[in-house]
């Protein structure tokens, strides 16, 4: 990376700074937090609300995480990119240790924080952001002195994710298949974009260095080994795997193996980006009645197989900003008024596949706009699900194996689930 | 650490009522740790445990406790780690503000340094080498050079970034005491990766830094981009850490491999770094495929198709932040080979919930990208957004869709879609449409018929903007003929001249006005009078004298009055584009920093001793163009105005005038030798040569040999072009690219080395044999050169690094050609041209 980073600030919702680390020295607090708190409250303008600002020969760099920001500063031509990507690593070394980063949790934690802002950086320069690794450099309340400090192990290991001497009493792995589809639909109903974000996210529970190899139903293996494709095999586009998955190996065979860390983390990550077919389509029709009322009729249909069922379903629909008294109806699940999204959120526990469910809502107009009330915005239909037990790419598990010397019996679980992501259908 | 006095009296009201703020507490507590201090009683660390947590905490809600500093040092004179952790951490927030109780906490750190605890080494050597104290940096040494040497590479870790801590506090010092050579031993032969990235980071810095003054470090750095150096780090990048991989990535970024076949294999090597899941690796992999194979368009080519999809994958998975750094880069390449990603447009297609800075971005790439397949859906979803999302992104689609039309593509179509959101009747999107037709119509005037009729339609009470205004009131004014009730359109206009903040408006009103009357006098006469009569008695100073002027204008001859105001026009063509190829290409260079996300170079955003590490690439940049590296301008000028000095030339050359020989630089002849520098194809350089003979005979450097006797001393297999121009871009690309063909060191004649005060006067000198001085610096006794030649009979260049030091009359140059099989006849033509120099 170019560039050397001068300083972390963790700031509160409203700018102020609640602990930082000054790494290199040639950048104020004072400064910064004038700087962030006047940035904050221009909240309304979009314009100024780019995560990477200038101001005064500083470049800050910032996410939100809950009521939390982090932020970076530095003067240097830095890596931008690979500065926020190391923020997020930050919040899930956070996450690690106090469960949820919010603004509670780093005031009652305020060594450990300063121990892990030490570790993670060091003038300036990313070091370990691995949380399993930090753990044996920071021992927490939680972790008492017992033994006398061995150094830590990762730095000397070849196995810089893991550390040795892990050991659980049930060794169980659990892998999750979590397909996010992204869905654009134009106000034609045209599909205009479409693709699937996939994750293999693990824990594992597993003693010792275990070895894992995992078996897909990827077209090029199954084509590779000269398998006929009995069942489905699919093509992954862009596939991109966790730093334990050893890369070479894939290129060479596309055999995923790896030793893994301890606890959650992805896997691997692809993307499909071919077309889709929506999963619940949602059409509305409105009528206007004169400047006074509208009515809505809205038909959400699942296009999905019978076996499978959605869950949580939740249907957004706009409605223009000033209606109200509403008087909706459905044929199933429940719908309320949303003042505050301006919108109708219908919401269906269970939505199986091959069916379609209806929904009326009447509701009242002033019937005088005040003259510089904001142009309506039209916004979209936006849909969240679940479907369990479900694949759009057809992505399968066809093993998971775990050897370890010393032999020990491991019980690998396998779900699958595909989820809605930016789901929008314009009116 | 805790933020400095000032700052924390003002913490201290805002955090919350139940934590403390008087004195009391802290003597409380300076008490307590007082009666701990010896103890050794069971559960003693524990309840001191309790008391630093307090400290601490105190400490960072802003809580001046520095008064319990000496408590806290004999508090942790312990074995418990945690103790010791958060003493340190008190001791390096309150060390830089108390020297004095810095120099308590010396002895206590150094003896930790050596405890048996790795642990504790690592952390106190890190701690001390924290404190920043000027006047302490005598006790670093000792502990940084054990460090360095330590058994547990924490410590060493720890070590090799306080060897880059010492030298930000002491740079003599650190010198001095070899610890760069130190760190690169250990570099190349230390077994954890994470040590030699740590040693990679130092000593970039430090090298970059030195590299101004010495001329040990820029070998160094040399020596850091070396196949050796280079190799050695890729066959272990994947024992590295992710971040310590960017590190790497980023270095062998700036490798010149000296071979295509190099150039392959590095690339198979780390083909699977683009799978890896940290997007940062993925970012710094594609730097290197695309600095690798710049010079090679057709894999070039191939590069940008396979970085897509993981590019795009990028795009997609992670927060807003995330996508928005990753597709700055993807938008620079867009803009770069926009035909490439033709076909990847719907995924810049924009969600209704992104925030505008994402949404702004990719409208800009979808403008790009647009060519004849796919302008109609493009425009199909930009209009989508016209009427949908927030008024911003309203506007910056309206104005996407008039660029593509301004490119060309589907013109038709567009227009009646352009026309379509004047029918929106919202009055932003009104505003915006009428500036772009405007555009329109300068560009396409066989358009007018179409949009006349529409334009003429709209009220102009619901249009208020002044730029929109101004746009309407323009089209009013070039289609008067076409407009039926122009002229009184006009008029109303001209009623309310009061009302009409924006001098921009007024001064369009008045020319529509005059167009509008040589049109159409009889209907117009009256409103231009009122114009005028109003125009005159403005307050603003131009509305005032334009309307002035059209007056008497109109007072003199009415058809010479029309000629000046409405002479035929031609369509433009090409509107200016804002932004530079070389400043695009500067960006490119700088790809995966701050300059792609700000889309402008580093230099227009940082101040000169931030400006990060040295780029390798720019080896001009250490060096400054021509004749800027004039005698008055010391070093840390020389150093400091490096790369903007390549593309902000022009000022410079004034200053190049002053100084000792002054006298010599008469305006003229000083522009015709820096022709090829400034003005690269309009200055002829033909004169060069003559005048530099004035110049040099006024210097009394007695130097005759005039231009044609460069060709007698060349024979005809090497003619060189004494007109040959190169812009410093593009010798910068090809020095980077070609490979060196000959390297050579040679003796100089004594009395070369004594004409030789400044490095200009080898300047003049050289271009009497048609080889042109690129860049040059230094002072004595090193100067370093940058010199291009071109052959007189075909384009081949060849590029000349020339260092000469003048105490040991030695002079060393490195041959870049493009012609391989000339570049020895080239060195001896260079040598003897040099060695002409100061004999007359």
């Amino acid at each position: 990376m170019s560039g050397a980073a001068s300083a972390l600030f963790l700031l509160d919702i409203k700018g102020r700074v609640l602990i930082w680390r000054d790494y290199r020295g040639d950048v104020s607090a004072v400064q910064a937090e004038r700087f962030f708190t006047k940035l904050i409250e221009k909240e309304g303008d979009p314009q100024s609300q780019d995560p990477v600002v200038y101001d005064n020969g500083v470049t800050y760099m910032f996410i939100q995480h809950n009521n939390v920001y982090l932020m970076m500063a530095t003067r240097q031509n830095c890596n931008a990119a690979s500065l926020l990507f190391f923020l997020h690593r930050v919040v899930d070394v956070f996450k690690h240790y106090f469960e949820e980063l919010e603004e509670e949790s780093l005031r009652d934690n305020f060594v450990v924080v300063y121990e892990l802002l030490d570790e993670i950086m060091d003038f300036g320069y990313p070091q370990f952001t691995e949380a399993t690794i930090l753990t044996e450099y920071i021992k927490t309340d939680a972790y008492r002195m017992e033994v006398t400090q061995k150094p830590p192990m990762a730095v000397t290991n070849a196995v810089s994710w893991r550390s040795e001497g892990i050991v659980y009493k049930k060794n169980e792995v659990f892998l999750d298949v979590v397909e996010s589809v992204n869905m654009l639909v134009n106000s034609n109903g045209q599909i205009i974009r479409s693709d699937v974000v996939g994750a293999l996210k693990m824990r594992t529970y597993l003693s010792g260095m275990p070895e894992c190899k995992l078996g897909l139903n990827d077209r090029v293996l199954l084509e590779a080994q000269g398998r006929t494709t009995k069942g489905k095999a699919i093509d992954l586009d862009d596939i991109k795997f966790h730093q334990c998955v050893r890369l070479a190996r894939f290129e060479n065979d596309r055999t995923i193996s790896f030793i893994p860390p301890d606890g959650s983390f992805d896997l691997m990550t692809y993307r499909l980006s071919a077309q889709v077919k929506p999963l619940i389509w949602v059409e509305a029709q409105i009528e206007r009645h004169s400047r006074s009322r509208i009515e809505m009729m809205v038909k959400s249909r699942s296009q999905f197989k019978e076996r499978s069922t959605a869950t949580n379903v939740e249907i957004e629909v706009p409605v223009p900003s000033d209606a109200t008294n509403p008087n909706i109806r459905t044929s199933m699940g429940s719908a309320s008024y949303a003042p505050e999204k301006d919108a109708l959120v219908w919401k269906i526990k269970s939505f199986p596949g091959g069916k379609e469910y209806m929904m009326r809502a009447e509701l009242t107009l002033p019937s005088i706009r005040s003259e510089d009330a904001p142009p309506e915005r039209k916004a979209p239909i936006r849909v969240k699900f679940e479907i369990p037990y479900f694949t759009v790419s057809g992505i399968q598990v066809r093993y998971l194996k775990i050897i370890e010397k010393s032999g020990y019996q491991s019980l690998p679980w396998v779900r699958y689930i595909t989820v809605a992501g930016e789901y929008e259908l314009r009116m | 650490m805790a933020p400095p006095p000032a700052y924390q009296t003002q913490r201290s009201h805002s955090s919350s009522p139940s934590q403390p703020s008087g004195k009391s507490e802290v003597s409380d507590l300076k008490l307590q740790l007082r009666q701990l201090a010896g103890s050794v009683a069971p559960g003693a660390n524990d309840s001191k445990r309790e008391l630093f947590k307090k400290v601490i905490s105190y400490m960072t809600v802003g809580i001046d406790v520095s008064s319990v500093f000496s408590e806290m040092v004999m508090c942790s004179a312990t074995s418990d780690i945690v103790l010791k952790k958060m003493c340190y951490l008190y001791v390096g927030n309150y060390a830089k503000y108390n020297p004095d109780l810095a120099l308590l906490t010396i002895n206590f750190l150094q003896r930790d340094c050596k405890d048996q605890d790795p642990m504790i080494r690592g952390l106190a050597l890190r701690s001390l080498c924290s404190l920043r104290v000027a006047n302490l940096v005598e006790y670093l040494i000792g502990p940084l050079g054990s460090g360095l040497k330590d058994s547990s590479a924490y410590v060493r870790t720890v070590a090799a970034v306080g060897v880059l801590k010492l030298y930000h506090i002491s740079a003599a010092t650190c010198i001095e005491a070899d610890f760069p050579a130190m760190l690169k031993h250990l570099m190349l032969n230390d077994r954890d990766a994470q040590v030699v990235a740590n040693c990679l980071s130092a000593l970039q810095e430090i090298w970059s830094s030195e590299a101004s003054s010495s001329e040990v470090a820029s070998r160094e750095i040399d020596t850091l981009l070396s196949k050796p150096v280079i190799y050695y780090l890729l066959n272990r990048i994947r024992e590295f850490s992710e971040w310590a991989q960017c590190l790497v990535l980023e270095l062998v970024a700036k490798y010149v491999p000296s071979d295509t076949n190099e150039i392959f294999d590095i690339m198979n090597l780390l083909e699977d770094r683009l799978q890896h899941a940290n997007g940062a690796v993925v970012l710094a992999t594609i730097k290197v495929f695309m600095q690798l194979t710049l010079s090679m368009t057709d894999v070039h080519q191939q590069v940008y198709e396979r970085i897509k999809a993981p590019l795009i994958t990028l795009v997609s998975t992670g927060g807003p932040e995330q996508s928005y750094a990753v597709l700055s880069h993807l938008h620079l390449l867009v803009m770069r080979a926009p035909m490439l990603f033709s076909s990847d447009y719907k995924h810049f297609y924009c969600y209704y919930n992104e925030p505008t800075y994402v949404k702004k971005l990719k409208l800009e790439m979808l403008t790009a990208v647009a060519n004849e397949n796919n302008t109609y859906e493009i425009v199909t979803e930009l209009c989508e957004y016209v009427a949908n999302v927030d008024i911003p992104i309203a506007r910056e689609s309206i104005r996407a869709v008039g660029k593509i039309a301004l490119q060309q593509y589907d013109v038709n179509a567009i227009v009646d879609r352009l026309l379509q959101f004047l029918e929106m009747e919202k009055d932003h999107v009104t505003a915006e449409t009428l500036v772009l037709i405007k555009d329109l119509l300068r560009k396409y005037p066989q358009w007018s018929q179409d949009c006349i009729a529409v334009v003429g339609s709209i009220s102009s009470k619901n249009v208020q903007e002044p730029t929109a205004k101004a746009a309407l009131i323009w089209m009013l004014g070039e289609y008067a003929q076409d407009m039926a009730d122009a002229p009184y359109i006009l008029g109303s206009l001209i009623d309310n001249w009061e009302e009409e903040d924006s001098a921009e408006v007024r001064l369009h009103l008045l020319t529509a006005t005059m167009k509008c009357f040589f049109r159409r006098p009889p209907e117009t006469q009256k409103a231009l009078g009122a114009a005028l009569a109003a125009g005159i008695a403005d307050f603003h100073q131009d509305v005032h004298d334009r309307a002035l002027f059209y007056y008497r204008l109109l007072q003199q001859n009415i058809s010479v009055a029309e000629s000046v105001v409405n002479p035929p026009k031609q369509a433009v063509s090409v509107f200016a584009d804002t932004q530079s190829g070389e400043i695009k290409d500067r960006i490119f260079d700088e790809f995966n920093s701050l300059s792609v996300v700000y889309q402008k170079p580093s230099y227009m955003f940082t101040d000169k001793e931030h400006r990060g590490p040295f780029e390798f690439s720019d080896e001009l940049g250490n060096l400054s163009i021509g004749e800027s590296a004039d005698s008055v301008i010391p070093v840390e000028r020389v150093e400091a105005n490096d790369k903007d000095l390549l593309l902000s030339k022009s000022e410079k050359e004034e200053s190049g005038v002053s100084g000792n020989n002054a006298v010599a630089y008469s305006t003229p002849v000083h522009d015709a030798s820096s022709g090829p520098l400034v003005a690269l194809d309009t200055q002829p350089v033909a004169q060069a040569p003559q005048a530099t003979i004035a110049i040099d005979d006024l210097l009394g450097l007695s130097f005759t040999a005039p231009a044609p006797a460069a060709s007698q001393l060349a024979p005809p297999p090497l003619k060189l072009n004494a007109k040959a121009v190169m812009d410093p871009g593009t010798f910068q690309q090809k020095w980077r690219q070609l490979p060196i063909s000959i390297s050579q060191a040679f003796q100089m004649a004594p009395q070369g080395v004594a004409a030789l005060t400044t490095p200009q006067s080898l300047l003049w000198h050289m271009q009497g044999y048609s080889i042109h001085c690129i860049a040059s610096g230094g002072q004595a006794p090193n100067f370093k050169y940058f010199f291009f030649a071109q052959k007189a009979e075909e384009p081949s260049t060849f590029l000349v690094e020339c260092i000469i030091n003048t105490s040991s009359c030695k002079a060393q140059i490195k041959i870049k050609a493009d012609d391989q099989s000339s570049s020895q006849a080239f060195s001896d033509f260079f040598q003897s041209a040099l060695s002409k120099f100061g004999t007359a």
